[in-house]
């Protein structure tokens, strides 16, 4: 972890420093935080709401914070958390009957207004909505935000050599949706 | 990785973009939005606890009206009853003076045949000390009883 973030942690374990330090935190990691939560939800207005809720959680839980794990760690994690169960929940909310969490997720994005890919990214996205959920999360943690397996694997909680044999799998199977549709 | 890279050729041509827009200055507004929810936040927690005691208000009113009436009916009851308790204690107490007046009802030689009246007239056999010893006493201990006289 590194000074900044241990003195951030220390800000806001206190009463009088915490609203300060608090807003440090939001402007250091709102935009990583949020691109991550993007890639997972896909809609704007979805991804908006669960930054503020992550942001929230993490108001409400920084007394529990063992600092076992680094702080952007545990912040991603937390953001992962929350975009899994908002998926989850809106999916049971939705009128329209979903077969499955890709449909729920592929309605979010075409629906979104602040999607701005061409259509082979379109087909990627939909590609990256065919695997299953671990999958996504690795692949879009390795192929967009190029992090490493070290971190993907303190985020998820899943050994390295599991993570790599995710990402392999994952990589194949968008390979062979471009090869269908070819 | 690069074989990873041989075996997906078209997703190693495509460029890793991000196809994803924000609305104009939404990271500059994004903090002082979430202020706003956080604010709202804080107060919806007292709230909460307030409901909370609102929820078990008639349960703590309920439990409080039945230790009242509980106090109520026990207290003259208890006053009652420890009252009776002590008037027949009164009555079946034996003071000193009517001790001493008992005694001196009592004559001397009934006091004494009393004390000496012990074992008189208890007689036992030969064989009844034989079979007492060989049922309370162990062979070890008749042998170290000789010995010792």
């Amino acid at each position: 972890m590194d000074n900044d973030d241990r003195g951030l942690i220390a800000d806001l374990k206190q009463e009088n420093k915490r609203d300060l330090a608090f807003n440090t935190l939001v402007i250091k990691y709102q935009e990583r935080l949020y691109w991550h939560i993007r890639k997972i939800v896909l809609s704007h207005e979805d991804a908006d709401d669960i930054l503020q809720n992550t942001f929230i959680k993490v108001w409400k839980n920084i007394g529990n914070f063992r600092e076992e794990s680094s702080l952007y760690t545990w912040l991603y994690r937390i953001a992962t958390n929350e975009s899994l169960t908002y998926i989850n929940s809106n999916k049971r909310k939705s009128f329209v009957q979903m077969n499955d969490t890709s449909e729920f997720l592929m309605n979010n994005l075409v629906s979104d207004p602040y999607f701005e890919g061409d259509e082979i990214q379109l087909k990627l996205q939909e590609a990256i909505l065919q695997l299953p959920e671990k999958q996504r999360l690795v692949f879009n943690m390795k192929y967009f935000d190029a992090m490493k397996y070290d971190e993907i694997s303190e985020v998820l909680g899943t050994s390295v050599g599991a993570l790599k044999a995710s990402y392999h799998h994952a990589s194949k199977k968008i390979e062979e949706f471009f090869k269908n549709i070819d | 990785m690069d074989e990873l890279k041989k075996n997906t050729p078209r997703l190693s041509k495509l460029k890793k973009e991000n196809p994803f827009g924000t609305p104009d200055k939404y990271f500059d507004d994004f903090s002082a939005r979430l202020k706003i929810k956080l604010e709202a936040e804080k107060k919806i927690i007292p709230i909460k606890q307030n409901l909370i005691i609102r929820f078990l208000k008639p349960a703590i009113g309920i439990a409080a009206s039945f230790a009242i009436i509980f106090l109520l009916a026990n207290l003259p009851i208890k006053n009652f009853l420890s009252q009776k308790v002590a008037n027949s204690s009164v009555e079946t107490e034996f003071s000193e003076a009517d001790y001493l007046r008992a005694m001196e009802g009592i004559d001397e030689n009934s006091v004494y045949s009393l004390i000496e009246e012990t074992d008189e007239g208890i007689e036992f056999s030969d064989e009844d000390l034989l079979s007492y010893a060989s049922a309370n006493t162990s062979e070890y201990e008749l042998f170290m009883d000789l010995n010792n006289n």
